[in-house]
């Protein structure tokens, strides 16, 4: 169980406080409903680049960085498809300098052309380092335009292309900073141990005087039922063919996230997992193989994915896998079994739960899910899952025309 | 929406004033001297159901044939006399158990992860497999399949083939330069597997690490489990060792990136240089604000990361710096960094940058000292080498005390661009 306190400005900013005694550490997140989804299709990788610029000074700091590390803190940030999260953990009595930066960047942002020059080339050397110059690295940039035909999760946070990161302009850059950056749209967690009233003091300081604007509301295509598979062969200098089944799933809330979930861990486990089994041992077609899902808040996907043993093809992999997924349709899933995979998830859960910072982004995301309090129910969704769910939930699942496939086949010497 | 007016007194132009870490307490865990010879440290009080042990054996890849030591740590938990591996994993998921084993140099850690009430069934488990452990033909042909498939995988990435051959040329004439080609793993011998567990788990036990709040009588069983095997480790001769200097690249076409290393022998915790080289060390690349990062990245824009690192084993370091830049700025990056070095050599860094790094550090600090788990874990990497939470105190006052003039020295003594091993791929 995490307790948490939650109050919000005038200004809109949603404010989350949880409570740990034990620590000497402060934990400031801070969350802006504003992913890659959100970007124009003529220019992504905008929500990215962005987060790198938001270290590049505000209105009365030249640097972010330099005062947080002077107070003994460390700062970083990460984008998703949806979201930018930035954080901040520093020694508990140095909580006020935190706040002083986080609030002065959400106020107003003040990079320089040269940091916009700066970033963009960072950006596109880390575009290089992470999807092109790793085999299989372009994979997702292949594989989302495949899945994705409507959603703007048809491109990866990096951007579709290197183009729209290198034409960025410094007013597109302003633009993307007041349409997202505001109170409205973030969620601040504090987490160590303070009380509530010095914690809702110190906000109302800092960011209080920040002016409120009006949230723009999100209108994104959802992606249509698909009808037929779709399939993308791709040729690369890789050691080995490597595969891609994508399948449509729900949304981060719905029960399917669930379902999937546990469905993932139950086929993909490495050792006991029926793709190893049946197609790493027993068939011998792949020397890795494995399940996930991508967990994003809109329609997610549901992922198998391996490579191709030498001497066998991506065709025998394909023809093995269907049959194979037809016949666990066909299969309930015994109740012990459920209750170890549901076991395996909560040990998982009580491990991550331990980290301070953790708590801080998980409480925060919830909170964006529309209550924080959704984190203690998680557990919950998972225990209430029959067997039968999950055997109904693999029929509906694993359906050919729901299907995206993108294949990497290794090019001849 | 109402806004709220403007505080006029309020002048966010100032930053918040700053208060320093003063004080760091550091708790030792309980430590029991099990009578096969090796260590049980315990740790308890962690308020939540979470719980870990970490078997540690002197069994790394220097112990042995490289080959051995890691394809006898990937099928440590693969089948017993009584067990084959896929009911070894579902006895452990019934538990809801997670392990780990993670080979280095010199030593293999096997780690269980469980929730308090479980960890000690799971441990039966556990113990029973990674001690009875067979090592089936079967399983052996499959694992040397999937390594040398992932090997081919690695070798046509820039900063594995930069990595290599910078651990090739450091070590050079020790064993710490052998590693695994891929025409190896053809070679691979089960009799060589089961003897390096012979030698190096069934008599390699040197500490066990427990965390968690588990019960006086778990505590006990563990006990009782961990004595069934002799410590016997043979006390490790000192090494000959001609690292290499000067540089090498590796040129690989339509690579648009280079994988750097640039590096030299250094040395571990022991050393009266290791605090204040540390604090170097950091203003050199150990930190988002470090000079590396704030030229390289932030003021030329020819990398997404570059960092140095001091790394450790058991009896000596190296010194190391790594990142992967354009090709096309690969050499603009070797005379930056030389420039740096330089720049640490003949200007005294100023006080704002020296304060700014001692409160970093202290923070950082800290935060790894923040839990029974990142205790544990910084009790364990003074453990290793033979010091105790004393090192922490010693290390603070250091890094208090050390000033520009001392830096500087040590900039001198340790980063000059003639000695260093340049190395890289792409």
């Amino acid at each position: 169980m995490i307790h948490f306190e939650r109050f919000t400005l005038e200004n809109g900013l949603r404010v989350l406080f949880h409570k740990e005694p034990s620590t000497p550490l402060a934990v400031v997140n801070v969350l802006y409903d504003v992913g890659a989804r959100d970007e124009n299709p003529k220019q992504t990788g905008f929500a990215h680049l962005f987060e790198h610029l938001m270290f590049g000074g505000s209105v009365h700091i030249p640097d972010f960085d330099a005062p947080l590390q002077a107070a003994g803190g460390q700062s970083n940030a990460f984008t998703s498809n949806d979201i930018t999260n930035y954080y901040n953990v520093l020694p508990a009595q140095n909580l006020d300098t935190a706040l002083w930066l986080e609030s002065d960047r959400m106020r107003s942002l003040a990079f320089t052309p040269k940091s916009l020059e700066v970033q963009r080339q960072v950006v596109i050397e880390e575009f290089k380092q992470r999807y092109l110059n790793q085999p299989y690295g372009d994979a997702w940039l292949q594989l989302r335009p495949l899945a994705y035909q409507k959603h703007p999760y048809r491109w990866a946070t990096i951007g579709k292309n290197i183009k729209h990161i290198a034409d960025a302009t410094m007013d597109d850059v302003r633009a993307f900073f007041q349409k997202h950056y505001h109170p409205n749209n973030a969620i601040i967690c504090i987490v160590g141990n303070f009380e509530l009233a010095e914690i809702q003091q110190k906000v109302a300081y800092f960011f209080g005087d920040i002016p409120a604007q009006i949230k723009v509301e999100r209108k994104l295509p959802q992606e249509p039922i698909q009808k037929r598979l779709r399939q993308k062969v791709i040729v690369r200098k890789v050691p080995a063919d490597s595969f891609y089944y994508t399948f449509q799933m729900g949304k981060r809330l719905d029960n399917d996230y669930y379902l999937a979930d546990l469905l993932s861990d139950h086929i993909g486990n490495e050792k006991t997992g029926l793709l190893f089994t049946e197609l790493q041992r027993k068939k011998r077609l792949v020397s890795e193989i494995t399940a996930y899902i991508t967990g994003s808040i809109d329609n997610g996907l549901f992922v198998i994915t391996g490579k191709i043993n030498p001497k066998r093809s991506l065709m025998e992999l394909d023809d093995a896998l269907w049959p194979l997924l037809e016949k666990y349709k066909g299969k309930k899933m015994s109740r012990p079994a459920l209750q170890q995979l549901i076991l395996k998830l909560q040990t998982a859960k009580a491990f991550q739960d331990q980290g301070l910072l953790n708590r801080a982004m998980n409480l925060s995301f919830f909170e964006l899910l529309g209550d924080a309090a959704l984190i203690n129910k998680e557990s919950e969704r998972f225990t209430s899952i029959q067997t039968t769910d999950l055997q109904t939930y693999a029929q509906q699942l694993f359906d050919k025309n729901r299907c995206a496939l993108l294949q990497i086949q290794a090019q001849l010497p | 929406m109402k806004q709220q007016p403007k505080r006029a007194v309020i002048d966010k132009n100032i930053a918040p004033s700053l208060r320093p870490v003063e004080h760091i307490s550091f708790v030792a865990p309980h430590t029991y001297h099990l009578k096969n010879g090796a260590l049980l440290y315990f740790r308890q009080g962690l308020q939540n159901e979470t719980s870990k042990i970490e078997l540690h054996f002197a069994a790394g890849s220097v112990c042995g044939d490289p080959l051995s030591a890691s394809l006898c740590a990937g099928l440590l938990i693969n089948g017993t006399k009584q067990k084959t591996a896929k009911q070894i994993q579902k006895a452990l998921d019934a538990v809801g158990a997670y392990y780990d084993v993670s080979l280095s140099q010199e030593t293999t850690v096997v780690t269980l992860y469980a929730l308090k009430d479980q960890l000690l069934k799971a441990y039966q488990v556990f113990h029973d497999s990674l001690f009875g452990a067979t090592f089936p033909q079967k399983e052996l042909i499959e694992l040397v399949h999937e390594r040398s498939q992932k090997f081919k995988v690695q070798q046509q990435k820039v900063s594995f083939l930069a990595q290599r051959l910078f651990q090739r040329s450091l070590f050079a004439g020790s064993i710490y330069a052998q590693q695994i080609q891929l025409e190896d793993f053809r070679h691979a011998d089960r009799s060589a597997i089961m003897a390096f567990h012979q030698q190096h788990y069934l008599k390699g036990l040197k500490k066990v690490f427990l965390i968690g709040d588990i019960s006086v009588l778990h505590l006990d069983t563990f006990q009782c489990l961990l004595n069934d095997y002799q410590s016997e480790i043979p006390k490790r001769t000192a090494f000959e060792w001609k690292p290499e200097a000067g540089s090498t690249h590796i040129e690989q076409e339509e690579a648009l990136q280079s994988a750097v290393r640039i590096g030299r022998p250094l040395f571990n915790k022991t050393h009266p240089d290791f605090c204040a080289f540390s604090v170097l060390n950091t203003i050199l690349g150990d930190y988002f604000g470090s000079r590396l990062m704030s030229n390289i990245r932030e003021d030329k824009g020819y990398t997404y990361g570059i960092g140095s690192h001091i790394v450790e084993n058991s009896k000596f370091g190296y010194f190391v710096i790594g990142t992967e830049v354009g090709v096309q700025t690969r050499t603009a990056t070797f005379l930056e960094i030389q420039k740096e070095f330089e720049r640490l050599q003949n200007e005294a860094i100023s006080d704002a940058e020296l304060e700014l790094v001692k409160s970093y550090l202290m923070g950082q600090l800290l935060k790894s000292a923040d839990g029974p788990y990142a205790m544990l874990d910084l009790f364990a990497n003074v453990e290793t080498i033979g010091l105790d939470l004393s090192f922490y105190d010693h290390y603070i006052a250091e890094i208090k005390a050390v000033d520009a003039k001392k830096l500087q020295e040590l900039a001198k003594q340790y980063l000059n661009w003639d000695q260093m091993l340049i190395i890289s791929a792409g």
